[in-house]
């Protein structure tokens, strides 16, 4: 007699891998890389530089980062929960590191760690972290509801980091952790309720922030800049109405590559990192910026599905935590390069220039695809469903 | 199953999201793209006017320049090009290059404006606008241009004809092709046809970056150069009557007199075209095309209002010269002078009508006794004229008045007037330079308005009278004229009765040659003049040159050969200006002292020693010395050190006499009138008709000889 019908523990065969979200993800980064070549080419011509050469160094961050989410992906969900405590700390202590002198500082503020080649940023590197040290803390222990208990220990979660990146200052990291731990919060299932309050709570602190300036004052100029965006067009929202004037004058099908006058002429600032996007607008049009849209909303969508089939708790937490991110993200980038939302330095995923960041996606959405690897293809093996 | 709704919830929130930012994409990018293009455009686009070179002014032979127009090499800043934060550094390195202090230049810069295009002004070698071009990312926003600039090759020639450039006014600025930062004609030809000469300016567009760097040439319009005007300035004769305007200054000068300034128009009677309008001293028009002009120079044009086109717009009594018009009435309307003492009746001529015993003075009714400036014992009208007898013109305004004053003739007491106001006076010429004068006839209801209104120009009690027309019939009192308006009177006079428009423009051309306007000879009125009138104004002119008692047969005694061909009139106006004149009485100078005190007299009135030997030479030895007026610090400090000026006294003089002279010829068939006028240089006998005389002897072709004084006349 064989051993039928009793299960033994065995190595799963992992499920077909979600070429999807890979193939969204690969043209976005190809998208990506194009910007940054039409964006710089031009002025690293001017100044006598290799025009391609912030292609190159993308392209090179960009193969990293494909590397990352490979071995992400790789890795178990099981081991990922179980390397949740480690990320959050080692997070931390980067987050620790960059406010001592070897953390270096650049306008205004100290937020990278030069590692050779690379300058590495702690407050990215953490996103990845967070999302992970939340979905241990919310799928542990008990199922059902959340109560206060659960909620005051997230926010505790939140807070130690938060406050090490408020230091640096980089308000956008902050609510960046808010919008996910709120989105994690609500699908763990805490009562709409206790959102509520939550919410209230969020926008009473901010209140306070304002009052008690607390806030760096150009983090206040960039938020009151954007409010009062009838005026001022010379100074504080310059580099939102020369995106918006970039974005606008792309049209429906845009002016074609290296042909974008606003991006050619360098009338929107910091165009390869946080205004990439008008890069898309000006150049490819609504139709170009509306498939970059949409292969945001597939990655998203992806992410939702992979939280769906999770076969656990984690699994699932985790997947919606890095669908809030790349949510957040885009809708913030976006929104600011659109006038509809003040500047707040977040790059775009996988578009903007700059490795720490892309690593920091790639990690997350390998992570997210460990478990969508380790998915479970009978129903009633499922998380939800 | 039972948190899936949660999912779904989340899933529903990032679609929103998602929704929003198309929304708006699709806002932005379809219903402002318009307007976002149109400010896209004005951000990405610099347009840059280049100047355009203004036209040529000519003389009347289309071949010699007066003013042109020169490219010359130079740097030019565009701010507009030029990043702000690379501002600095330029500044310090084109001081560097060009050797200025960088505050000369930061001043430039503050000066011209944000934004502005400006030139650093001077003229710069190949060798430095090479060093530019080759470190041109040292020196942003720089470009070497040809900048043109203005020239006017003959100086002061022909200044008050020619005009000047400068800076536009309020009024220039409501044209809309003109922008604070051009040139515009201010005074003279520049002015009048500045539309014709200025030209089209091109200008180049240019695609910038958001520092400001050229990206490329979007679209270039080359500049069209303005067009040539082609004067009626005969530039040999301009240049002559200028010189000999200084002669018959320095003439007056010699006399002790201080004349101010002259003035000199020549005309074509037989077409009113302008052939020298000169009046002196003048000014280099050049100053004012380098914007630069130093303190001293200006104080000095403005000292002796040297700006000023005196031959249009300086005002003078006519004086005598005036008289041909009385003369020309007389003549065509029969109105000649009666004597009134019966003692001088048996000594008239019966034959001649205008037979006339001129006894010096006349009393008039309320008014004090005029007197002549001579006796002339028995004259007629012809005669009257060279002797330029007042008494004579007297006797026709008299004669004017009575007329007017009986009912059975019922004829105008303005007659004297019509005929002056016909023949231009009290309007202005309608010559093609800006800013003419329109003179004054006065007549009872001009007197009435400025008594009414009390302007200060006439006297505040009693009305207008006979004796007001006896003093406009001699051409004094409150008849002022510009020495433009003298001489176009006595080309329709001498000419059979045409006046006609003055120009100074011939015609403009484009820069190709081809006419683009002509400035046709046009009549202002036709006056009915009898041919005998003519022909004895003709002679009586001569009479005044040629006969023995002709006022101006001293300047012309040496005139030459064709004396018979010229004529002219004198006058001397009396300008009513209170001076006071140093004098020095040369008999009570001890000769052991006199050259200390010529020293102490040359310290006095700032003059130097030897000009004040020169005066004493002339007064002879016992002679006075006139040493021009004094100012009431001088001669406060005069007074108080007697001892150091022997001789000297202080005399106030009223009246200033300012010499004028209208000459014409040739007699037969008059091609040139010639007005000159001396400004308080004495009378027009010995200062203005010499100075005549050199230059009808220069327009007949005689050898012209020095000017000397003439005779003292009226």
């Amino acid at each position: 007699m064989t051993a039928a019908g009793v299960s033994l523990p065995h190595r799963r065969r992992l499920s077909r891998p979600d070429y999807l979200l890979a193939a969204a993800a690969a043209v976005l980064s190809a998208v990506g890389l194009l910007m940054i070549y039409t964006v710089t080419a031009p002025r690293n011509e001017a100044a006598g530089l290799d025009p391609s050469g912030d292609m190159v160094r993308q392209a090179f961050y960009m193969a990293g980062g494909v590397v990352v989410f490979i071995a992400a992906s790789l890795l178990s969900d099981r081991r990922w929960k179980a390397l949740a405590p480690y990320a959050y700390g080692g997070a931390l202590l980067l987050l620790l590191l960059v406010l001592t002198p070897i953390g270096s500082m650049r306008s205004g503020a100290q937020r990278w760690i030069p590692l050779g080649p690379i300058d590495l940023q702690p407050a990215e590197v953490a996103k990845p972290a967070m999302i992970l040290a939340l979905a241990a803390l919310l799928s542990s222990g008990e199922g059902g509801r959340l109560g206060w208990r659960r909620i005051a220990q997230t926010i505790t979660l939140m807070a130690v980091p938060s406050a090490l990146i408020f230091v640096q200052p980089d308000l956008g990291t902050m609510l960046v952790f808010g919008f996910v731990a709120l989105a994690m919060l609500f699908v763990a299932g805490t009562s709409v309720r206790h959102i509520i309050l939550l919410l209230v709570g969020a926008v009473i602190a901010l209140v306070i922030a304002f009052q008690v300036d607390i806030l760096k004052d150009y983090q206040l100029d960039r938020l009151t800049g954007f409010l009062n965006s009838g005026e001022a067009e010379l100074t504080l929202n310059y580099n939102q109405t020369q995106s918006q004037i970039a974005i606008a004058s792309g049209g429906l099908f845009g002016r074609g590559l290296s042909q974008g006058l606003q991006t050619n002429g360098a009338f929107v600032p910091a165009q390869r990192t946080d205004f990439i996007f008008t890069a898309v607008a000006e150049q490819l049009g609504f139709a170009g910026s509306a498939v970059v849209l949409g292969l945001f909303a597939l990655v998203v969508w992806r992410l939702l599905m992979t939280a769906a089939a999770a076969r656990d708790r984690f699994g699932y937490l985790l997947a919606v935590g890095a669908a809030a991110l790349v949510v957040f993200h885009v809708f913030v980038n976006v929104g600011m390069a659109q006038r509809l939302m003040p500047v707040t330095g977040l790059p775009l995923p996988l578009m903007s220039y700059g490795g720490s960041f892309y690593g920091a996606v790639a990690l997350t959405l390998g992570m997210a695809h460990a478990v969508w690897l380790r998915r479970s293809p009978v129903p009633g093996e499922r998380f939800l469903l | 199953m039972r948190r899936a709704w949660r999912l779904a919830v989340v899933g529903a929130i990032f679609s929103g999201l998602f929704a929003v930012l198309l929304l708006r994409l699709w806002y932005l990018q379809v219903s402002t793209l318009a307007s976002a293009l149109e400010v896209a455009e004005q951000q990405q686009i610099r347009v840059v006017t280049i100047e355009a070179p203004r036209g040529d002014i000519l003389d009347r032979t289309g071949r010699q320049l007066l003013a042109g127009t020169v490219a010359t090499r130079q740097l030019v800043v565009d701010r507009k090009l030029l990043p702000a934060e690379r501002e600095e550094g330029l500044i310090n390195n084109l001081a560097a290059l060009l050797g200025v202090p960088a505050d000369d230049l930061r001043a430039r810069f503050e000066e011209a404006g944000p934004g502005a295009r400006f030139t650093l002004g001077e003229e710069v070698s190949e060798a430095t606008s090479v060093f530019v071009l080759e470190r041109i990312e040292d020196f942003p926003g720089v470009v070497v241009e040809p900048v043109p600039v203005r020239v006017y090759p003959r100086g002061e020639t022909a200044a008050h004809v020619l005009g000047y450039i400068g800076a536009p006014a309020e009024e220039d600025l409501q044209r809309p092709e003109i922008t604070p930062r051009d040139r515009v004609g201010r005074f003279g030809i520049e002015r009048q046809y500045d539309r014709q000469l200025r030209g089209t300016p091109g200008r180049i567009t240019y695609r910038v970056n958001a520092a400001g760097e050229i990206l490329g040439i979007i679209d270039e319009v080359p500049p069209r150069a303005g067009g040539t005007v082609v004067t009626s300035i005969d530039l040999e004769l301009q240049d002559f009557v200028e010189r000999a305007l200084y002669d018959g200054l320095s003439l007056a000068r010699r006399d002790g007199k201080q004349p101010i300034r002259a003035a000199a128009v020549v005309l074509d009677p037989r077409n009113g075209s302008v052939l020298a309008l000169a009046s002196v001293p003048a000014y280099d028009p050049s100053l004012f095309s380098t914007g630069r002009i130093s303190e001293e120079e200006w104080a000095r044009l403005q000292r002796t209002a040297a700006l000023n086109n005196f031959a249009i717009q300086g005002l003078y009594p006519p004086a005598s010269a005036f008289k041909v018009v009385p003369y020309t009435l007389a003549l065509e309307q029969g109105i000649y002078p009666t004597v009134e003492q019966d003692e001088y009746a048996h000594l008239l001529d019966p034959t001649d009508p205008t037979s006339f015993y001129a006894d010096g003075d006349l009393q008039f009714p309320n008014t004090p006794l005029l007197k002549d400036w001579k006796v002339h014992g028995l004259i007629n009208i012809h005669t009257s004229l060279e002797v330029s007898s007042d008494n004579y013109y007297w006797g026709i305004a008299l004669k004017i008045w009575e007329n007017s004053q009986n009912p059975d003739l019922a004829s105008s007491e303005n007659l004297l007037q019509d005929w002056a106001r016909a023949l231009g006076f009290g309007e202005r010429t309608g010559v093609d330079l800006p800013f003419e004068q329109a003179g004054i006839v006065p007549d009872r209801q001009w007197f009435q308005y400025h008594q009414l209104n009390q302007t200060g120009l006439v006297r505040a009690k009693g009305g207008w009278s006979g004796g007001d027309l006896m003093n406009v019939a001699i051409g004094q009192g409150a008849m002022v004229c510009t020495p433009l308006q003298l001489a176009n009177a006595f080309a329709a006079l001498v000419n059979g009765g045409t006046l006609w428009q003055p120009r100074v423009v011939l015609e403009i051309r484009d820069s190709a040659g081809a006419p683009l306007f002509t400035n046709v000879n046009s009549v202002v009125r036709k006056i009915d003049i009898s041919p005998a009138t003519v022909a004895s104004l003709r002679a009586d002119l001569h009479g005044v040159v040629a006969s023995p008692k002709g006022t101006a047969r001293a300047a012309f005694q040496d005139f030459g050969d064709s004396l018979d061909r010229v004529g002219g009139k004198t006058g001397t106006a009396q300008i009513r200006l209170p001076t006071r004149l140093l004098v020095v009485d040369r008999s009570r100078v001890p000769p052991w002292r006199e050259e200390e005190v010529i020293s102490n007299l040359a310290i006095l009135v700032g003059m130097t020693a030897a000009d004040v030997r020169a005066r004493f030479d002339a007064a002879g030895p016992d002679g006075r010395v006139e040493l021009g007026e004094i100012t009431g610090a001088t001669e406060a400090y005069a007074a108080k050190r007697p001892d150091a000026f022997p001789g000297a006294v202080v005399e106030e003089v009223s009246e200033i006499d300012t010499a004028w002279f209208v000459g014409v010829a040739p007699l037969d068939d008059p091609q040139f009138v010639v007005a000159v006028v001396i400004e308080e240089g004495g009378a027009g006998g010995r200062i203005a008709a010499p100075t005549t005389r050199a230059i009808l002897q220069y327009l007949l072709g005689e050898p012209v000889g020095a000017i000397r004084g003439g005779e003292e006349t009226d």
